[in-house]
């Protein structure tokens, strides 16, 4: 059973994190900076989110864009990745993760999630999603 | 030689740090490596060798963290620049390239864990370091264990049977390392990190394996003789033991339960890094025979004039050019996703080894005797790409491996990238 319930939830989750990172955070300058752009296809429930310095963007909109590193992962690796509970090497070695970009850009852009992960639990507790 | 490039769309800072990359080997690895060719095994570890100042100048460039990504202060170069790059500097000497790969192996890997910590102590200063002082190695393969320790997918690499030498144990908040490592572990004797593989669960035999890092200064590790050998003798080899060596759990970076599939990463990337120097070295042959056909009369007419020369020159352009292609295209894609595509780095590398090791061959049937002498740079070509046959994996065991992910996933889907 999914931990998200629907896209529709993890949409307005995620805007509204990502656009708080943006607006609170270095995370958006820092991402024009490195020159990245990011499509995260998460599965089950399906969402595709696009994130650049602008903020998110989503389904057809997020899938139209040409992202420099796109992630693909279950929407519950995603939720347990924001909590810092996923092993990263791990995931990617054993394709729980996908990630499709320059090996350095990929490398480059988990140090710069940190700010969001900070902020991650305050939104399960928001949402009522386990953290543990 | 300068060569034509295939790709018409290089930048303008693509060609500027290939020809960059092209000078520092032509005039900085070139003589070296003749040098150190030629002097003992213990004396290019010596003090006043010249191996000291080279890898000085390497480290003042940035040519030893050529892999790193930028945010740890690499040089952030993409797939095709770090492919430019890399031809170069196995043109220049094959040897002192691998060497400059794997003294970043412990910080490219630490980076790879992900972990705060690891990056701060070996990564960043690794990639400050200037002088060549900070100096890793990747230590793999044992005595009683060499290719198969890539034995990936056969039922023999997960036997109990299979005890390896280097074995880890956990106590308390450290593991504690015993046992040692083979004569091959490149930079060996001469390096103050190890990216190390010691076995920790015996039931699961190698694929029971960690990763870790390990400073080699902490008591309990000490080193054998540098490896006295045919070809790359410019690459410093030795053994490592390891006595009851503590560290602190944190450097294990990567645990059993994911080690077969980390070990297809690490090798995925190691391969690629061969296959590319590979391209330089039967380039270096093929423009070594080249221009000797040109110049040399033989018989009352340049050699060039003579049929059967125009045909091998011939092919062993194709196989620089096929090399080149090969690896640069597993290059652009296995530095573009992760995981890498393991039979992608596998084809490129046994492939650009066997095309290097002919064209190396061919390079001294076209010089004839002189290729055989220490006059022509033609005979240390042959017996450094005679090594690369069956440096990090022989090429048969990297073949069985190869057909066993074949069987296992051909064709693969493009969801699964």
């Amino acid at each position: 059973m999914p931990l998200f319930k629907d896209a529709a939830l993890a949409q307005e989750l995620f805007g509204d994190l990502w656009t708080k990172m943006i607006a609170e955070t270095q995370f958006g300058k820092e991402l024009k900076e490195a020159g990245i752009t990011i499509l995260f296809a998460v599965h089950d429930p399906d969402l595709s989110m696009y994130v650049d310095e602008n903020g998110p963007l989503f389904g057809e909109e997020a899938q139209e864009k040409t992202p420099v590193v796109t992630m693909k992962m279950s929407l519950d690796t995603a939720h347990w990745f924001w909590l810092k509970k996923v092993n990263i090497p791990k995931a990617l070695a054993l394709r729980q993760i996908k990630a499709k970009g320059p090996v350095g850009k990929v490398l480059k852009i988990l140090p710069l999630l940190k700010p969001g992960q900070e902020m991650y639990p305050d939104y399960c507790r928001k949402y009522d999603l386990p953290t543990e | 030689m300068d060569y034509f490039d295939i790709n018409l769309d290089l930048t303008e800072e693509d060609l500027a740090l290939r020809e960059a990359a092209h000078k520092f080997a032509k005039e900085v690895m070139r003589p070296v490596a003749k040098e150190l060719d030629r002097m003992a095994c213990e004396d290019v570890v010596a003090e006043g060798s010249p191996l000291w100042d080279f890898l000085k100048k390497a480290y003042e460039l940035g040519y030893h963290k050529v892999l790193m990504p930028d945010h740890v202060g690499g040089m952030g170069l993409s797939p095709l620049q770090v492919h430019l790059v890399f031809e170069e500097l196995g043109w220049g000497s094959f040897g002192l390239s691998v060497l400059l790969a794997v003294l970043g192996f412990p910080a490219f890997c630490a980076v790879l864990s992900n972990d705060d910590e690891l990056i701060e102590k070996f990564a960043i200063p690794y990639c400050e370091c200037t002088d060549g002082s900070i100096r890793g190695c990747w230590a793999i393969t044992e005595p009683d264990h060499g290719s198969d320790h890539l034995g990936l997918g056969e039922a023999f690499f997960s036997s109990p049977d299979m005890r390896c030498s280097a074995q880890a144990r956990l106590d308390g908040d450290h593991y504690v390392i015993s046992g040692q490592k083979s004569a091959w572990v490149s930079g060996g004797t001469i390096s103050n990190v190890a990216l190390l593989h010691p076995q920790i669960d015996r039931s699961r035999g190698i694929a029971g394996s960690g990763v870790c890092i390990v400073p080699l200064d902490l008591p309990g590790v000490s080193k054998g003789k540098p490896l006295d050998k045919i070809g790359q003798r410019d690459l410093n080899q030795g053994e490592i033991y390891f006595d009851a060596v503590r560290i602190p759990k944190s450097y294990m970076i990567f645990e059993p339960d994911f080690y077969p599939e980390i070990l297809e990463t690490i090798l995925g990337f190691a391969n690629l890094c061969m296959s590319i120097f590979s391209t330089g070295l039967a380039r270096a042959a093929f423009e070594e025979a080249f221009s000797y056909c040109k110049e040399r009369v033989q018989g009352g007419r340049r050699l060039m004039e003579y049929y059967s020369i125009k045909q091998r020159i011939f092919r062993m352009f194709s196989r620089v050019e096929t090399c080149r292609a090969l690896s640069r295209a597993a290059a652009n894609l296995n530095f573009n996703v992760s995981p890498p595509v393991a039979e992608y780095s596998l084809v490129a590398k046994t492939t650009a080894t066997q095309m290097c090791f002919e064209n190396a061959h061919e390079a001294i049937q076209s010089l004839g005797g002189n290729g055989l002498t220490k006059e022509y740079l033609t005979e240390k070509l042959f017996r450094d790409a005679r090594a690369t046959l069956i440096e990090d994996g022989n090429n048969e065991t990297l073949d069985r491996h190869g057909g066993h992910i074949i069987f296992e996933s051909y064709p693969r889907s493009r969801d699964e990238i």
